[in-house]
């Protein structure tokens, strides 16, 4: 995952670990019918150690965009480049775990195939388990988890192989906002301690709000940036502070006027 | 946490774990309901006469010499490489075409309403068909088991297929996953219990048509035997290769199919009942 996905990811800034130029991507249903555009010139970039969030209603082409990036989908126009020697990992809506194997042989299978070296695997599966919580639970099978701790694990797993950008789409939207503040919370910790650079899909503006150093806003038909938002609330941030509250109530502003009128 | 501390299974409890799977909770009342049959069976033989219906006593006394004698295993090999080359031709066809169903959509179109008929062809057609048109022997039927087991085959492993969760097949590749990887770690695993399925349904098939095929055109297995029993009216003959029978199949169910999917499928959650 270190090479560019199109021609262009050369030339970045040291600091910037993804660039996406004018981005575009095209729905074609079946032959005949009308091709649907589903994202047209989206252009932002993220910095090294830098916390964005993607930010817009659903059918957007916020997940789209996520997609791209990750190389699960190859039809698309524009420029996605990840900066020289980029890794990524990615944590899904769902846990997405492979149910017939351990919550640590999980870990591993993506160690496997990552760019971390063979002697660190193990030592860095048990360290990520230990680091979201799971270390008692190791060798336990998801299915005997609860929905926040398979959460968790997914992100053990992207975060154990190392890289330099986390893809993040709409992770901790299924559980109940509970646990989801507190799986944002842990979230956060990590990426102080790592300081590596986050992309987060979500359509949820408190969440953005507490999260994000930088939110851009989509929208959809088709999915652009409409705006962009620069959260800058100090750290570490407390998620029941009237200052967070107030700031997500104006960036709801933002996507509903950015949404408006036509494609809701 | 809010869950218990996990699982870890010890010797006892494994142990433990597999008597309760091969006897069940309720281990008094299976031997009850057996001899219960048990008791109806020499009622009934007393009833109806022993020609007609011959004891357990008769029976399991008439087991016991073809057993002795050797005569029952030279059968029971001949019938056991039938069923296992037709099984393994059905097998072999039905994860072939169940695969390409499952996986396209042109090719579910084309082949769904002949498997369906298929199905629903009894094996004794097939038998007598692949009898006249092929003659007597052994190739004949063994490719008449083989076709009357195929389309259960396929049906399991189709919708296997199509079960497959893409999202695990996603997962892997965005962690770097090869296709061979992907094939063998995230989609054979997923399709394993479908394939299990399949030949656990195939067994049974295969068992019941091969009979059917030494009973109508070979002269030797356990059904040309159960033919022979027919033909003399030897009644306690019938049962006691009937019963042999039942109970070999009923050895490998518990002795190897079971034990080989508990062990395939341990990280299943275990079924509450």
């Amino acid at each position: 995952m270190a090479v560019p996905l199109a021609p262009g990811g050369a030339g970045l800034a040291v600091d910037t670990v993804l660039s996406v130029r004018r981005l575009g991507k095209t729905y074609r249903s079946r032959a005949g019918a009308r091709p649907v555009p589903a994202l047209d010139g989206v252009s932002f970039s993220v910095a090294g150690g830098e916390f964005v969030c993607l930010l817009g209603p659903s059918g957007c082409g916020k997940s789209t965009v996520l997609n791209i990036l990750a190389g699960l989908d190859r039809a698309f126009t524009g420029e996605a480049g990840l900066g020289p020697g980029v890794r990524i990992g990615v944590v899904f809506q769902s846990p997405r775990l492979l149910p017939w194997l351990t919550v640590r042989q999980n870990l591993l299978f993506a160690l496997e195939t990552s760019a971390v070296p063979r002697a660190e695997w193990e030592v860095r599966a048990d360290d990520w388990l230990q680091r979201v919580g799971l270390g008692p639970f190791a060798h336990v099978h998801p299915h005997e988890l609860s929905g926040g701790m398979q959460h968790r694990a997914a992100v053990a797993r992207a975060f154990a192989v190392d890289p330099d950008l986390l893809l993040m789409d709409e992770p901790f939207t299924g559980l109940d906002e509970f646990t989801a503040r507190a799986m944002r919370r842990e979230l956060l910790q990590l990426w102080r301690e790592t300081r590596r650079s986050v992309l987060f899909v979500t359509h949820n503006c408190f969440e953005a709000c507490y999260l994000a150093d930088r939110i851009l806003v989509m929208s959809a038909g088709p999915g652009r940036i409409r705006d962009e938002i620069v959260v800058d609330l100090p750290r570490p941030r407390d998620d029941e502070s009237p200052e967070l509250f107030e700031r997500s109530v104006a960036v709801t502003r933002t996507v509903l006027a950015a949404a408006s009128p036509r494609a809701v | 946490m809010e869950i218990g501390l996990p699982f870890e299974p010890t010797a006892a409890g494994r142990w433990s774990g597999l008597r309760r799977r091969l006897l069940g909770p309720a281990v008094g009342l299976r031997v009850l309901s057996l001899l219960a049959a048990l008791l109806v069976w020499q009622g009934l033989s007393l009833v109806v006469g022993a020609r007609f219906i011959p004891g357990p006593g008769v029976t399991f006394a008439e087991l016991w010499r073809l057993v002795v004698s050797g005569e029952v295993w030279g059968q029971f090999l001949i019938t056991l490489e039938r069923m296992g080359i037709s099984f393994a031709l059905a097998m072999a066809g039905g994860i072939a075409v169940g695969t390409l169903m499952g996986l396209y959509g042109r090719a579910e179109k084309l082949l769904d309403l002949w498997i369906t008929v298929g199905l629903a062809i009894p094996g004794l057609c097939y038998v007598i068909i692949a009898f006249m048109w092929l003659g007597l022997n052994d190739r004949a039927a063994v490719l008449a088991i083989a076709l009357s087991t195929f389309p259960a085959i396929a049906i399991n492993v189709w919708q296997g297929t199509k079960a497959i969760d893409q999202g695990l097949v996603d997962m892997s590749r965005v962690f770097g996953a090869s296709a061979w990887r992907r094939a063998t770690r995230v989609v054979f695993p997923q399709v394993l219990p479908y394939v299990m399925a399949a030949a656990r349904s195939g067994v049974g098939v295969v068992w019941k048509v091969t009979v059917v095929v030494e009973l109508l055109g070979r002269s030797n297995g356990i059904g040309y035997q159960l033919n022979y029993n027919f033909q003399v009216f030897d009644m306690a003959g019938v049962f006691a290769w009937t019963l042999f029978f039942t109970l070999v199949m009923i050895v490998i169910e518990i002795a190897i199919m079971k034990p080989v999917e508990g062990w395939l499928f341990r990280w299943r959650p275990a079924v509450r009942g």
